[in-house]
């Protein structure tokens, strides 16, 4: 039982660092979608791994935990999706100047089929 | 003991800059996510003094319904405050006069 | 003679405001010490367990004790619905499609969307049939559910919900909350009094009444919010 606690407090260790270093990219970052980039790739592996620790360390919420690490592993990545793809809408610039914008070519087709 | 005083005082800090940047704001937008950042704090505030069916209602009320339902009614009207709104179509009042 | 009794009206809620407010001392607590047995929390907390065998106390004293209050609660919720309705909803001709939403969202959120929304109803079915054993209870699954239908309607442009079985749905729920109260009674009992066995504590049948009340209080919430969702997001100002 001694392992599986030292285990968990690695794992929950672990997701906090990384729900650390997203906090510390969003301050950092400079435009929407960097931060957006910033928050959501590393609020996912952080909640996951702090979850799967917590896990770990409460043998018992292990099936809980898997269920809820599907749910994020699902449902993260989407909401900064939607997120990203509404900033754009919105009109948010780039924060370069000289900007490679390779979604434009996309969205402007697609606007046309639309309308 | 010292951590829990900073904590509190920090979310309510929060929730009353919140509130007044929602009466300020002309913009509706802006002062309707104002309201939900509230809701969210509160919702911290009741899980962390132990009333976890007070903080489900108001996660799931006050953060995701009400903040929806005053976004589509935005998107019907008008988006500032001190904007005449769509259909009130102010040529036919001044006529009445 | 208006100004006359008005001013009657002002001195009579006055003399009857003062006269219960003098009665209590300045900075008394008035809920009194939980340890102590008169107060009615600590009959509830000391009873509940005991005599309903329900984990939740909230959820006992809301359906139970205080059941008569969740029914108003739940109509007054149901009137804001109708009354939503009847203003902004309009029978639509054949074929008109006027709905909010113009655009359709990308084909990642809508994949991504048919694989959460059976999630999340089920989410929402647990926290309403769990509420005597769990924190949570009708309304806060109810509210789970309608999210749910909302991140559909967000999703997919041309996604509806019948208005019939919505009402149904509600109509039906309302019906078996009214009639739970009136079984009570018709057994010679109060209206809404736990006639049911309350079987073991932690069980998932237990508590009498509390979970049939608590599954049509989720079926109507859900019901009706949802109503009120597919109401708005279908009205369209004549621009």
């Amino acid at each position: 039982m001694e392992i599986l606690k030292y285990i968990g407090s690695f794992f929950v260790l672990l997701g906090s660092v990384f729900l650390f270093l997203g906090a510390l990219g969003i301050y950092r970052m400079p435009d929407v979608y960097n931060r957006l980039q910033a928050g959501t790739k590393s609020s996912t592996l952080g909640a996951m791994s702090m979850l799967l620790g917590i896990g770990f360390l409460q043998p018992d919420w292990m099936v809980k935990m898997i269920v809820i690490i599907i749910f994020i592993a699902v449902s993260n990545p989407l909401s900064s999706h939607a997120l990203a793809r509404g900033a754009y809408r919105a009109g948010l610039s780039l924060f370069q100047k000289e900007k490679i914008d390779a979604y434009e070519k996309d969205y402007k087709s697609m606007e046309d089929k639309e309308l | 003991m010292i951590f829990n005083i900073i904590f509190f005082s920090l979310l309510a800090i929060i929730i009353l800059a919140a509130a007044i940047y929602a009466v300020v704001q002309k913009d509706l937008l802006y002062a309707v996510i104002a309201t939900g950042v509230i809701s969210l704090v509160l919702s911290i505030y009741f899980f962390i003094m132990q009333a976890p069916d007070v903080a489900l209602t108001e996660a799931a009320i006050g953060i995701a319904l009400t903040t929806i339902i005053f976004v589509i009614t935005i998107r019907n009207t008008s988006r500032r405050e001190d904007e005449i709104p769509v259909n009130k179509e102010p040529d036919r009042e001044e006529e009445t006069k | 003679m208006k100004r006359a009794f008005i001013l009657l009206l002002l001195v009579v809620v006055g003399w009857v405001l003062a006269d219960t407010f003098s009665q209590i001392n300045f900075g008394e607590s008035r809920m009194g010490d939980i340890k102590q047995q008169e107060t009615v929390g600590a009959y509830y907390l000391n009873n509940t367990v005991e005599k309903l065998s329900v984990a939740n106390v909230v959820t006992a004293i809301v359906v139970n004790y205080r059941g008569f209050d969740t029914l108003g609660e739940v109509t007054v919720l149901f009137l804001a619905a109708s009354g939503l309705a009847s203003i902004l909803y309009r029978r639509k001709k054949r074929g008109e499609h006027d709905v909010m939403i113009l655009k359709n969202s990308s084909q990642l959120l809508q994949t991504g969307a048919k694989l959460i929304f059976p999630a999340i109803l089920v989410l929402g079915a647990y926290v309403f049939i769990h509420g005597h054993l769990t924190p949570g209870g009708g309304f806060q699954g109810g509210a789970i559910i309608a999210s749910g239908f909302l991140l559909m309607f967000m999703a997919y442009k041309d996604y509806h919900v019948s208005h019939n079985v919505l009402t149904w749905v509600e109509s039906i729920a309302g019906i078996l909350f009214v009639s739970v109260g009136i079984w009570g009674l018709i057994s010679g009992a109060t209206f809404l009094e736990n006639i049911l066995g309350t079987g073991t504590l932690n069980d998932l049948v237990s508590g009498g009444i509390i979970p049939l009340i608590y599954i049509a209080v989720g079926f109507k919430v859900a019901a009706e919010l949802t109503g009120v969702l597919e109401t708005l997001l279908n009205f369209k100002t004549e621009k």
